[in-house]
């Protein structure tokens, strides 16, 4: 799935327009606010839905090879953060709808987790 | 210089989950029945009885305060007065702090952050009550102490070292409310100046720290975690009478004072810290 489209559908609004045109595909995801279990069980291109706006949100997304981060409720990781994952390559997103209504919306578009 | 036994990580009754018997005098009369020289209360997102326990410390020793100055004898035991914050990342960071003053400061400063305990949080999470010396009830904290403040971990430490404390990365071995389940990766630059670890009671098959089989857990643990270059300390974090002083640690130093702790904590002078 095309994250462009996710983006569009849900309305999404992107914190690191620096990023456009980099790779745009997306195969999975993962919902967590506990890093560690971000980290061991984050599945590789896949996107993460969290509330969690610390730093290693983007640590943790890179070392599991994930492609963007979804920021859920409106929460807004501080500027270092945006930095870091313009840095990084990952593409971190906000929504004011709850995880719950993301996930449910992403898997309704086709996009499963990691036993699906 | 001597070795003094500490376990600094404490909770009285002000803390929602912690036992009825958590009154200064008893939690007073424990750490010195099991050798301990120096304690510390940290109460979750509060430090209302951390005056209180210093008092009856000094009653315990026969009305003088124990501190650096004094003759110390079998029954005096320091008590600093600590605190537990709930960072929003979940995260708890211990604070430690030269007096009960800076804790109320910053406990304040947390608090202020937080949702007003109700009638049915009280029932669901349990009472907060606030003692006197003898252990008398004399008040219920007005703020739900059992949910997360709203400061970021690096706000937390910062406020810690505004009120001129020591900020340690609680329980980090632990499989929730610790740095490494909440954030994944150890920050390196966050600014503590120990870490805990907690000792688990039998088998605890979720811990972070694989406790290898027939090794004392702490041990291992601490072994683990010094390869992060910070002090590595063993405490018990009691919610019970019976959990005082079921881990600790040895401070070698000259008393058993925040500024020595300080010292001791950063190895200076010859100071050392081990898990005992």
């Amino acid at each position: 799935m095309k994250l462009s489209t996710v983006v569009e559908k849900l309305g999404l609004e992107c914190m690191t327009p620096e990023l456009k045109g980099a790779a745009d595909d997306v195969t999975g995801g993962y919902v967590s606010d506990l890093l560690s279990d971000v980290l061991a069980n984050g599945p590789k291109g896949g996107v993460l839905i969290t509330v969690q706006v610390h730093l290693n949100v983007v640590a943790v997304a890179v070392h599991a090879e994930m492609a963007a981060v979804i920021f859920a409720m409106d929460r807004r990781p501080e500027e270092p953060v945006r930095k870091k994952a313009v840095d990084e390559g990952i593409a971190l997103y906000v929504s004011s709808l709850t995880a719950f209504e993301i996930v449910g919306r992403l898997y309704e578009m086709g996009l499963r987790g990691l036993h699906a | 210089m001597k070795s003094f036994l500490a376990d600094l990580h404490i909770h009285s009754a002000l803390s929602p989950c912690a036992g009825d018997e958590m009154t200064p005098p008893a939690i007073v009369q424990t750490a010195i029945d099991n050798g301990l020289a120096m304690i510390a209360i940290c109460d979750h997102n509060a430090a209302g009885n951390t005056a209180v326990t210093q008092k009856a410390a000094a009653h315990a020793a026969g009305g003088h305060l124990a501190s650096g100055g004094c003759a110390r004898n079998a029954r005096s035991l320091t008590v600093l007065a600590g605190i537990e914050i709930t960072t929003s990342e979940e995260v708890h960071l211990l604070g430690l702090f030269a007096s009960a003053a800076d804790a109320l400061a910053t406990a304040d400063a947390v608090r202020a952050t937080l949702p007003d305990a109700t009638d049915a949080s009280r029932r669901r999470f349990g009472d907060q009550r606030l003692l006197d010396a003898d252990g008398r009830v004399v008040g219920m904290e007005p703020k739900l102490l059992a949910t997360a403040s709203t400061l970021a971990l690096s706000g937390a430490v910062q406020l810690v070292r505004q009120n001129h404390g020591l900020a340690v990365a609680a329980h980090v071995n632990r499989p929730s409310f610790s740095v490494l389940s909440q954030l994944g990766i150890f920050p390196q630059d966050a600014g503590f100046d120990a870490i805990e670890i907690f000792k688990p009671c039998g088998p605890h098959p979720g811990m972070v720290a694989s406790i290898p089989h027939g090794q004392p857990a702490a041990d291992s643990a601490a072994a683990q975690f010094a390869s992060f270059g910070l002090p590595v300390i063993s405490s018990s974090d009691a919610h019970f009478l019976a959990d005082i002083g079921r881990a600790r640690t040895a401070f070698t130093m000259k008393s058993p004072t925040f500024e020595e702790l300080a010292l001791a904590l950063q190895g200076i002078g010859g100071r050392t810290v081990a898990c005992a």
